[in-house]
């Protein structure tokens, strides 16, 4: 697509919307609803990158996180204290420091995004997921591929953890299933 | 091909596919009173659910159950958008159309979660859980298949994939593509043998509370879905338009009814697979598969 108004109008109008769903992450009082105002505003990044020209990364970067929402609604209600997730809860915790940590980390990325100098290098027209290809494996393959390991390594670990035979045992050890206190003549 | 001529190709393709495969299944499931009574019934059906009260449940999360039968509708159209129908510039010509495709196909799983967690109710909430652990299972192998089909051809289009196969189709140069995506294809729009998420030992699953509209526009959305993946699967793995003597809308209509209809099948010919049993099969069977599949495109590729 060729830079013009509908261009900027689209790219604010998305960005507008990821910030919007972003905030109502946390203004909502259901585990799920959060995970989902999280994917939206990511779907919402993913459509600023396909009308800057990225069409791939932006493509996948949704498709990646459709799964990922999914797999932490369902993490955030096994490790919470709220029976099926189901009970309203608040999202916000800790109101003060989370105050400052987003007012200091806003200033800093503003003070970045207008102090900065950014390179002026347009990707190539004919076909940017080639151009995208050859930087993720030629001259930035080194990051990718240790980053790619150390993804690995955590999501081994993980799974060790979460294993029925984890390392510290079966789970199931030690637990005893409640007894029905019911006696037989109780019932007329 | 403008943007008004994709829509209604898109339109027409999922209503009248979608018409299709309910008259099939009707068919299929042994129904005594003819093919006449079979080919009204889904006009009888979506008029019988289009005045059916809508019953709702205690606390419901109520825009969430709206949106989930429109966002499921919806994900089968875009998925739709890209593939060529009659020619090869009869389809939303988009260079990364194959990752749009999987995008919208993985999304699905966030319809049918919601779709069962909404009603703030036991049985639909077990659905989406068994939807999310099974389509988190074959998700990798489904995006594997469906993107080994651009090694060869070089390109994500669905457009160019499809001229690559004029001398051989992938569902013969990739034998292991097709058998892979329709499996997992069926289990994304929990249909067939992985329809658990909607199993009757659940009443129902995540519709067993949905009722009125909103159930006719649950089906209508998973019926379109199947659409859209027998669509993709004649685009990529037969040929899509190419064949020889008759036009290329027609071979079309032909290779996708053939699929639609072989999915139909599965929903009363296979025995259901338990889920815990199903993702064993996805991480232990078929994600080596589909990377055996990817390493040996890769190979004749090169």
């Amino acid at each position: 697509m060729t830079p013009g108004p509908l261009s900027y109008f689209l790219i604010a109008a998305f960005g507008l919307g990821a910030v919007v769903a972003g905030w109502l992450v946390f203004r909502t009082d259901s585990m799920l609803r959060a995970a989902y105002w999280l994917m939206v505003s990511f779907v919402g990044v993913g459509a600023m990158l396909i009308v800057l020209d990225a069409q791939f990364l932006g493509l996948i970067l949704i498709l990646m996180m459709s799964g990922e929402m999914t797999i932490m609604a369902i993490f955030m209600i096994m490790f919470m204290m709220n029976p099926a997730g189901l009970n309203p809860m608040t999202m916000v915790h800790q109101h003060r420091t989370s105050i400052l940590a987003g007012v200091g980390s806003f200033l800093v990325l503003a003070w970045v995004g207008v102090v900065a100098e950014f390179p002026n290098r347009p990707a190539p027209v004919e076909d940017p997921t080639v151009a995208l290809g050859e930087e993720l494996l030629g001259r930035s393959m080194l990051i990718f591929e240790s980053a790619g390991v150390a993804l690995l390594a955590v999501m081994i670990g993980a799974i060790a953890l979460a294993a029925k035979q984890g390392r510290f045992g079966d789970a199931f050890a030690g637990s005893v299933e409640p007894e029905l206190d019911v006696e037989v003549g109780d019932r007329t | 091909m403008t943007s008004l001529g994709i829509l209604l190709q898109v339109a027409v393709s999922l209503v009248a596919g979608a018409y299709l495969f309910v008259v099939a299944d009707r068919l299929m499931g042994g129904s005594t009173q003819g093919v006449r009574s079979a080919l009204v019934y889904p006009v009888k059906r979506l008029s019988f659910l289009m005045v059916q009260p809508v019953t709702t449940t205690e606390r419901p999360d109520f825009e969430a159950w709206i949106l989930a039968p429109s966002l499921l509708l919806g994900l089968a159209a875009v998925g739709a958008v890209p593939i060529p129908v009659g020619g090869p510039s009869a389809g939303g010509d988009i260079p990364a159309g194959l990752v749009l495709f999987g995008a919208a196909m993985l999304i699905v799983l966030v319809a049918v979660f919601i779709f069962g967690w909404a009603p703030n109710s036991v049985f639909p909430m077990i659905g989406g859980y068994r939807s999310a652990a099974m389509v988190l299972s074959v998700g990798i192998p489904f995006s594997l298949v469906v993107l080994t089909t651009a090694i060869p051809a070089e390109s994500l289009s669905v457009g160019v994939i499809v001229e690559a196969q004029s001398s051989l189709w992938y569902v013969l140069e990739q034998p292991l593509g097709l058998p892979i995506y329709l499996i997992t294809a069926a289990a994304i729009a929990f249909w067939g043998p992985f329809d658990l998420p909607e199993g009757a030992d659940i009443v129902g699953g995540v519709a067993a509370e949905a009722s009125g509209p909103r159930l006719a526009m649950w089906r209508f959305g998973r019926a379109a879905l199947l659409v859209t993946m027998s669509l993709m699967g004649q685009a990529v793995f037969l040929g899509g338009y190419l064949g020889p003597v008759l036009p290329g809308w027609l071979w079309t209509l032909v290779k996708t009814v053939i699929l639609l209809i072989l999915l139909a099948l599965t929903g009363r010919t296979v025995a259901r697979m338990r889920v815990q049993r199903f993702v064993w099969f996805g991480w232990v069977v078929l994600l080596p598969l589909a990377l055996v599949d990817v390493f040996l495109s890769g190979w004749i590729a090169l």
